[in-house]
């Protein structure tokens, strides 16, 4: 393996990682674009995400339909997952954050706390203690160019995750309901003096976000192979450090900012002590929001509030 | 608010009767993580002294046996905490802890209430080294495990150069540290590279491709399980070139599960286990009683350390630390792992074989004692 074909692989590596992040921190810069919260829970619904993929996925398999229909069982397993998460996030909406949207802050982020430990627990209790098995849908065959290997699985999901990004982009900006999530974003009080719904765009902020967040879950088993109730924490704190990098309650700072950490992290222990990798990526975060503390794409709080 | 204060110490004192009338119980605790990554391992140790209390039966002086299990999640703090639980909660005898990061520093109140320590799992040469009497490990040391590696590479591999991955816990590096002291004694096997993940990451390519740049004959794998499974994965899936060779803690059901095919040929360490009639109702049992599948391979461990315990404690008719590790090292005990005899340090006498993946499953490959194929 040549220099060339060593930083090709390191590249694919920093894409594949950092796509993952990526959809994980949008659903954090989502919602606390649109309610001001960090929604501590988005990890455990990222890994709820990824169970009902096994789970479905695991069904589908056992009588031979994956490999028949590979592309409608793939809608199926994303499908169904995404769409569980979703009410599960209204849910959770519902139950925690809502009666406490207009308590202080503090009170909504122990609910939100409170509310990750209980669906961590619910899911160790359901699912068990250890690591699940993905079906191997993709194996190992894949594409070399310049010597890197790029597998079919991480054409496949990186490809799924920018398509899921650009509908996103899409969706808050072309259609009504994006339009709406927009305002409330910038002004709560104003968008319902403006007649928006400000109850139904927050459902749909909290059905949005969960379901990418399910959606990288299931990207996440696929190509790793394994699930267990706790994964969602590492992924969790790595995807919400990119979304404070890029600028919290910015779409495409989520973007930019999981495509960096991966990169940081990749490039890091490529070429330096592997020993120091996650110290170097805190290390990155704690200089960014040092120099600017909005983060690289996010507007400061006090043009929001003006 | 007097009046309140002398009935709570009249109830008080009616619970200090109540349990003086009350039965007589033997405690035995169990150390292990139950939450946390490393929760599997954990569960098979406890289920595996719940079940050597159910098939040890009625102990003579005792009218019951309790087990009480702690929590260690694999963490110092966590874990001398859990320990110190169970010391107050009266238990004699501790099976645990999973992690050598856990084990040390939870050996130091277990130790002070002379509570009799067996683990079942950790493996770090430090832990039997500090002159503790009730302290007694199942499984073979580090030190053991990595010579055992490299009389391997050396004379059955014959392999020139070996890139080290540990994930900087005690257990991890205590091998990879080992494995670079063993094989410079020879000076056959050279350290191309030594590199580190962290545990509970999933994605580790970076280093990975680090080392397919370097090339070297063999990686060692010096991890839990759970990154394990996922590693190989990965290296198979960036066409290494590489033999992978592992130790005793991702040797279990659960790496042939996720891994699958990518396991196909990885060499690992573990004890030879003898094929004994104990050994096979034993497997029998814990498999109806927990409705499992497979066993952890810790579970046989945590098993022995029950049954041998237990024994212990009727023939020696007390669980008071002193007369029981003074039982313990002068006997000699059968277990499912094998026989059991624990020299001064209360380490046992246990070798480890090479055991390689064929069709997912764990195949015994070569005796490093004997230099000889299985």
């Amino acid at each position: 393996m040549d220099q060339s074909a060593f930083i090709l692989q390191q590249i694919v590596n920093a894409i594949f990682l950092g796509s993952i992040y990526a959809l994980i921190a949008l659903g954090y810069t989502m919602v606390y674009g649109i309610i001001e919260l960090i929604n501590f829970a988005h990890g455990e619904l990222f890994t709820a995400g990824a169970f009902i993929g096994v789970i479905v996925l695991t069904g589908l398999q056992s009588f031979g339909f994956v490999e028949s229909h590979f592309v409608i069982s793939m809608i199926i397993v994303f499908g169904l997952a995404m769409a569980y998460v979703a009410v599960l996030g209204v849910a959770v909406e519902h139950v925690a954050y809502k009666p406490l949207r207009d308590s202080s802050r503090l009170a909504a982020l122990l609910s939100a706390l409170g509310m990750s430990i209980f669906l961590s627990n619910g899911m160790m209790l359901s699912q068990g203690v250890s690591d699940r098995a993905y079906p191997p849908v993709f194996g190992v065959q894949g594409i070399d160019i310049g010597g890197a290997i790029i597998t079919n699985g991480q054409i496949f999901i990186v490809l799924l995750a920018i398509a899921m990004m650009i509908a996103l982009q899409l969706f808050v900006h072309r259609t009504r309901l994006g339009k709406a999530m927009r305002a409330t974003a910038q002004n709560r009080t104003m968008a319902r003096m403006l007649g928006i719904d400000i109850d139904q765009t927050i459902r749909i902020t909290f059905m949005i976000g969960p379901a990418l967040g399910a959606a990288a879950g299931v990207m996440v088993g696929l190509h790793y192979g394994a699930v267990r109730f706790d994964m969602g924490f590492i992924f969790m704190i790595k995807a919400f450090a990119a979304a404070i990098l890029g600028g919290i309650g910015s779409i495409p700072g989520a973007m930019i900012g999981g495509l960096t950490i991966g990169a940081i992290e990749v490039f890091w222990a490529a070429f330096l002590p592997s020993a120091w990798k996650d110290v170097t990526t805190f290390t990155v975060l704690i200089l960014v929001l040092y120099f600017k503390p909005s983060g690289l794409l996010g507007e400061s709080e006090s043009e929001v509030r003006v | 608010m007097k009046r309140v204060a002398v009935i709570v110490m009249c109830l008080t004192l009616l619970l200090g009767v109540n349990s003086l009338v009350a039965a007589k119980t033997l405690k035995i605790g169990t150390l292990s993580p139950l939450t946390g990554p490393y929760a599997q391992d954990g569960t098979d140790i406890k289920q595996g002294v719940l079940t050597a209390v159910e098939v040890f039966g009625k102990i003579e002086g005792y009218d019951k046996v309790e087990v009480i299990p702690g929590d260690s999640a694999c963490d110092g703090g966590k874990a001398t905490m859990a320990a110190n639980k169970l010391i107050n909660s009266g238990v004699q005898i501790v099976v645990g802890a999973y992690c050598s990061s856990a084990t040390e520093p939870a050996q130091i109140p277990l130790m002070e209430a002379k509570v009799v320590q067996i683990t079942p799992a950790s493996t770090n040469e430090r832990l039997s080294s500090k002159g503790y009497k009730y302290f007694f490990r199942m499984p073979p040391r580090d030190d053991v495990q990595a010579w055992s590696t490299v009389e391997f590479l050396e004379k059955k591999l014959k392999a020139k150069t070996i890139a080290l991955i540990d994930d900087k816990q005690t257990y991890t590096v205590g091998l990879t540290e080992n494995i670079k002291k063993f094989a410079k004694l020879n000076n056959l096997v050279k350290i191309a590279a030594h590199e580190h993940i962290t545990a509970g990451d999933s994605d580790f390519t970076a280093v990975l491709t680090k080392i397919k740049k370097i090339n070297p004959d063999v990686v060692y794998m010096s991890v839990y399980q759970p990154e394990g499974s996922k590693m190989i994965q990965q290296a198979r899936k960036l066409a290494l070139k590489a033999d992978f060779i592992s130790e005793d803690a991702v040797y279990h059901p659960k790496f042939l599960e996720v891994g699958g095919k990518a396991t196909e040929g990885v060499y690992l360490t573990f004890a030879k286990a003898p094929d004994t009639p104990e050994r096979k109702a034993f497997v029998e049992t814990y498999k109806k009683q927990w409705k499992a599948d497979s066993i952890g391979s810790y579970a046989f461990y945590a098993y022995d350390a029950g049954m041998m315990a237990l024994a212990a404690v009727k023939k020696c008719g007390t669980a008071e630390g002193d007369a029981l590790q003074k039982t313990l090292r002068e006997n000699t005990w059968q277990g499912v792992t094998g026989e059991i005899k624990f020299d001064d340090k209360g380490d046992r006498q246990l070798a480890h074989i090479v055991w390689v993946v064929k069709d997912n499953k764990f195949v015994p490959y070569w005796d490093p004692l004997t230099g000889k194929d299985l």
